[in-house]
C-alpha cells in the first residue's frame, strides 16, 4: 500500500488509531488522502452536531398503562398458581358430590350459559376447562410483546383487574366449607372468570386483526 | 455528550434511580422524561419514519420499566449507556422487521448503487444523505460515529460479523462523500 490512494476502510482504520506504518506514512505524504481524512473527520463532526429530536407525542401514558397491565398480569399469573390448586380442590370437593348425582362429562367448548341444569361439579369442571383454554388462547397473542394504544391498554387493565378480583374470590370460596350455596358461589365465580377471560381474549383478537397480525 | 444526556444528568440523581428500580411509577416517569429525547433522537436517526421511532421509544421504555430492577450500574452515566443499548437494539429490530421493503445492505460501490436515483449535480445536506442510505448502513454510521459503539458492539447488536460492520461503515462513508460536497459539511 504505497502508490494507490487509501481506501475509505483504511482511512477509517487510521482515524481509529490502528493504521499500519505504511498507511500512516502514506497519509503523511499524500495531500489527496490527507484532504480525504479531513473531510471524513468533518463529516463525523457534522453528524455529531445534528440537533436532538423530540418525540412529537407524549408516549409516557401508553408506557405507564402497559406497565400497569403487565404488573396486573403478573399478579394474575401468581394468583393462577393458587387458582390451579383451588380448581383441583374444587373439583375434588364439589365433584365427588356431583358424581353421586349422575354421569359427568366435561365439555370444554360448550357455552357458559348452556349449562344451567348441570350439577355444580360438572359445571365447574367445564368452566375450569374453558378458563384454561382461554388462557392458552391469550398466550398465543403474546400480550406482553404487543404495542397497544392507551385506550386499549385501559380496557385490558380493567379486565385484568376484575379477573384478579374474581381469582381472589375463587381462592376464598374454595377454602370455605362445602355447602350447596358455597358450591353455587364457586360456579358463579368461575362463570364470571370465563366471561372476563373471553372478553380479554376478544380485545386481543380485535387488536391483532386491526393491525394485521 | 448530547444536550439530552446533559439534561438527564441534571434531572436524575441516585435516589431517583433507586426509586425507579423499586418500580415507583413517578420515578420511572422521571427516567422517561430525562431520556425521551435521547432515545427518540437515536431511534429517529436509525429508523426510516417518525412513527417507527415513536414505537421504538415506547418499546424501549416499556423494557426499561420492566427490567430496571435488575440494572446493576451506578449513576446516570451507566444508566444512559444501558438505556441507549436497549434503544439501539429495539431500533435495529425495527429496521430488520421493515427490511422486506427493499434490499438493505450496501453491497456495491458503483455510482448507481444508491437507494434512489440522484440527479447529477444535486447536492444533499447531511440529514438527507443519511436518510438516503440503506437502513443497515445508516444504523452502522450512527451507532459507530455518533453513539461511539465499537464494531464488535455493532456486530453483536446486529447479529452480524465485525467485518460486516466495518465494510458497511466504509461503504456508507464513500456514499456520503459522493453525495455531499465538502463545502457543505464544513
Amino acid at each position: 500500500m504505497t502508490e494507490a490512494h487509501l481506501t475509505m476502510e483504511e482511512l477509517l482504520v487510521a482515524r481509529a488509531g490502528d493504521a499500519t506504518p505504511a498507511v500512516r506514512h502514506h497519509l503523511e505524504a499524500c495531500a489527496v488522502c490527507t484532504a480525504e481524512a479531513d473531510a471524513l473527520a468533518q463529516r463525523i463532526a457534522a453528524l455529531r452536531a445534528l440537533p436532538a429530536r423530540r418525540p412529537p407525542r407524549d408516549r409516557w401514558p401508553v408506557v405507564r398503562e402497559r406497565v400497569r397491565v403487565a404488573r396486573r398480569r403478573r399478579l394474575i399469573r401468581r394468583g393462577g398458581v393458587g387458582l390451579a390448586a383451588a380448581a383441583a380442590f374444587t373439583l375434588a370437593a364439589v365433584g365427588v358430590h356431583s358424581l353421586r348425582q349422575g354421569s359427568v362429562t366435561a365439555t370444554p367448548d360448550s357455552q357458559v350459559a348452556a349449562a344451567p341444569a348441570q350439577a355444580p361439579g360438572v359445571e365447574v369442571a367445564s368452566l375450569i376447562q374453558q378458563s384454561q383454554s382461554l388462557e392458552h388462547q391469550l398466550r398465543q397473542y403474546d400480550p406482553d410483546g404487543r404495542v397497544v394504544n392507551a385506550r386499549t391498554a385501559g380496557v385490558i387493565a380493567d379486565l385484568e383487574g376484575r379477573i384478579a378480583t374474581v381469582d381472589a374470590g375463587i381462592s376464598r370460596a374454595s377454602a370455605a366449607p362445602r355447602t350447596p350455596s358455597a358450591d353455587q358461589q364457586l360456579v358463579n365465580l368461575w362463570r364470571d372468570r370465563v366471561n372476563l377471560m373471553d372478553a380479554l381474549v376478544n380485545v386481543h383478537v380485535s387488536r391483532a386483526s386491526y393491525v394485521g397480525f | 455528550m448530547t444536550q439530552a444526556t446533559v439534561g438527564a444528568y441534571a434531572i436524575l440523581d441516585d435516589l431517583a434511580i433507586e426509586r425507579a428500580k423499586s418500580g415507583d411509577l413517578d420515578a420511572l416517569e422521571r427516567v422517561y422524561r430525562a431520556y425521551e429525547a435521547t432515545v427518540y433522537s437515536l431511534a429517529r436517526r436509525i429508523c426510516r419514519t417518525a412513527e417507527d421511532a415513536e414505537d421504538v421509544l415506547q418499546e424501549t421504555f416499556f423494557e426499561v420499566c420492566r427490567s430496571i430492577g435488575g440494572f446493576r450500574g451506578d449513576g446516570p452515566g451507566s444508566l444512559t449507556a444501558w438505556i441507549k443499548r436497549i434503544a439501539s437494539s429495539k431500533a435495529l429490530m425495527r429496521i430488520r422487521r421493515e427490511k422486506y421493503r427493499e434490499t438493505d445492505d450496501l453491497v456495491e460501490d458503483g455510482p448507481d448503487a444508491g437507494r434512489r436515483p440522484l440527479d447529477i449535480g444535486l447536492r444533499l445536506d447531511l440529514e438527507a444523505a443519511m436518510a438516503r442510505l440503506p437502513d443497515t448502513a445508516r444504523a452502522v454510521v450512527w451507532l459507530h460515529d455518533v453513539e461511539g459503539y465499537t464494531h464488535e458492539d455493532i456486530a453483536e447488536l446486529m447479529d452480524r460479523t465485525v467485518s460486516f460492520s466495518k465494510s458497511q461503515l466504509a461503504r456508507a462513508h464513500a456514499r456520503l462523500r459522493d453525495w455531499l460536497g465538502e463545502e457543505q459539511i464544513a
